[in-house]
């Protein structure tokens, strides 16, 4: 569904990805992982467009995205989280979630209606469903930057699957979350998952990857050195050395 | 009564500070940026419905190509202040580039009025200069009561636009967090120009009402109004849509106050003063920060 060609990128010089390709199978739960400094998130900008390609393509179901601006990414079905949390911070939580919905419902009457208004309108019944579905039922009404991280962290996972992804880039999911916390994100991403969304995840949490994904590509240095399944990851010699083999906590 | 009438008359001026007051704030709020073209757009759009006027345009007409110029001119200032710069510099609201840009178009925009018009006065005979009704000895003047409520409503509908359409909420990302907001679809390039359509349709309609109700006009108006109007909106809190037409209000009987206990000419000096005060002592204005904005200023 996804592929990557020889993607290359470079800042002043310095090559920070370096002939990069990978693909990302349909209906897949994909994880990309390697040390900090790897390249992780410059693979997920370059994938929603706030970085140009320097060289090599990228294809979304065989059509060729790589100069598809990023306003127009998550039309075509790629929706993504931040490692950082980039919700808006004086915004209600179910304002964040219908910014997910901004590209679906932008008819002109769409743009004008009082939406909050009208408590029936099947935007904002979608939005809270989906609040309700991931277990944040109770918070639509409040100001995000007022809500704990691991809410508003999963609020983020909630607004990118509203979009109705084809392909959702979720950059660092897990960080900073409790181990319930992570039990429920991994519910909502697995029932995303069941219903055909593909999901390529940034992630340092590797019990968190074991436990999601079936293929696992390994960054280092921004170039992809191993590409398997999770066991075959955690038994490679070049992975250990690179990633599993200094004192990494996550590294169980 | 005498100061009864005076607050009144504080109050219909008020109006037209309001409208001004929230173009700025909303600009302020929504793209952390402080347009100083509004004051020409204001006077652009009185000198327009008055030199139509004397041109034997009815009056309404008149207005309309007030209004339309005063949007277009708006348009404009987005184009080569705003949107260059940020095309240019990424984020535009980090400079002071677009403030200075702006003050040049101000300047720009007055001197080309003054090239055709001259800086003489001119007097715009109101159609509704004797629409007025008493109550219990209190004159209300028809157009000034009208610019009142309509800058009230005016105010109200935006807040409304803002807060409950999805069109609002696009507005609003873009205030938080123009990147995000530009990855969640939102088309930034096409809704940034709406704030300058609203700050240069709240300009034009405060300057033909200020015409229609003072019924005098000069190249220099705007600059008097849009400097009262500054001090409202920081009054009432930046940023803030309520604020402003607080402020806005304040201001007007502040103004018709001061001229009716000192005189006219220190007009400024009250005016200012309570600014002042307002920011050592609530520096946040009466009503807070934004929270339509970023929230960072």
């Amino acid at each position: 569904m996804l592929n990557l060609r020889s993607v290359e990128k470079s800042f002043g010089g310095l090559k920070v990805i370096d002939n990069v390709s990978f693909s990302v199978k349909k209906g897949s739960r994909t994880a990309l992982i390697g040390p900090n400094g790897a390249g992780k998130t410059t693979i997920f900008n370059l994938l929603s467009g706030i970085y140009e390609v320097d060289n090599g393509s990228i294809s979304l179901d065989n059509n060729d995205i790589t100069q598809i601006p990023a306003r127009k990414r998550i039309d075509i079905g790629m929706s993504r989280s931040f490692q950082n949390i980039r919700l808006m911070p004086h915004l209600s939580t179910i304002e964040n979630v219908m910014l997910g919905q901004h590209h679906l419902a932008n008819s002109a009457r769409e743009n004008f209606f009082p939406l909050g208004l009208i408590k029936s309108n099947k935007w904002a019944k979608l939005a809270e469903q989906s609040l309700i579905e991931a277990g944040l039922g109770t918070y639509p009404g409040q100001v995000v930057s007022e809500l704990p991280y691991g809410i508003q962290k999963r609020i983020e996972v909630v607004r990118a699957l509203v979009s109705n992804p084809k392909l959702l880039l979720l950059d660092e999911p897990a960080a900073g979350l409790n181990s319930s916390e992570t039990a429920e994100l991994q519910i909502l991403l697995e029932k995303a998952s069941s219903t055909g969304t593909t999901l390529l995840v940034v992630e340092h949490d590797m019990n968190f990857v074991r436990n999601l994904c079936q293929h696992v590509v390994v960054l280092n240095f921004g170039r992809k050195i191993f590409e398997g399944t999770p066991d075959e990851v955690s038994k490679d010699p070049q992975v250990l050395e690179a990633y599993l083999g200094g004192d990494d906590n996550n590294a169980s | 009564m005498l100061i009864l009438q005076q607050i009144v008359n504080g109050l219909m001026l008020g109006s037209v500070y309001v409208m001004v007051a929230v173009a700025f704030t909303l600009t302020i709020g929504m793209l952390n940026f402080l347009n100083f073209t509004i004051p020409a757009l204001f006077m652009v759009s009185a000198m327009i419905t008055w030199a139509a006027t004397a041109a034997g345009f009815h009056w309404l007409v008149a207005a309309t190509f007030g209004m339309i110029v005063a949007i277009l001119a708006s348009l404009v200032i987005e184009r080569f202040t705003y949107r260059y710069m940020k095309a240019k510099y990424g984020d535009a609201t980090e400079h002071a580039l677009p403030l200075v840009s702006s003050l040049g178009f101000l300047i720009i925009f007055e001197h080309v009025v003054i090239m055709i018009w001259g800086t003489d006065p001119m007097t715009f005979n109101s159609p509704f200069a004797h629409a007025k009704f008493e109550i219990s000895g209190i004159i209300f003047g028809i157009p000034q009561l009208i610019s009142l409520a309509l800058s009230l409503v005016l105010v109200f509908g935006l807040s409304l636009l803002l807060k409950k359409t999805q069109l609002g909420r696009a507005l609003r990302s873009i205030a938080e967090k123009p990147d995000t907001a530009t990855l969640m679809g939102v088309d930034v390039g096409k809704i940034v120009p709406v704030v300058f359509v609203m700050t240069g349709f709240l300009c034009a309609l405060a300057g033909i009402l200020f015409t229609v109700n003072y019924q005098h006009v000069s190249p220099y108006i705007g600059d008097h109004v849009a400097t009262n109007a500054i001090a409202g909106m920081v009054i009432g809190g930046l940023g803030n849509i309520w604020g402003a037409i607080a402020g806005g209000l304040l201001i007007g009987m502040v103004e018709v106050l001061s001229i009716h206990f000192w005189g006219a000419d220190i007009i400024k000096v009250p005016v200012w003063t309570l600014m002042l005060l307002i920011l050592v002592f609530r520096p946040a204005g009466l009503f807070g920060h934004t929270q339509i904005g970023k929230g960072k200023f």
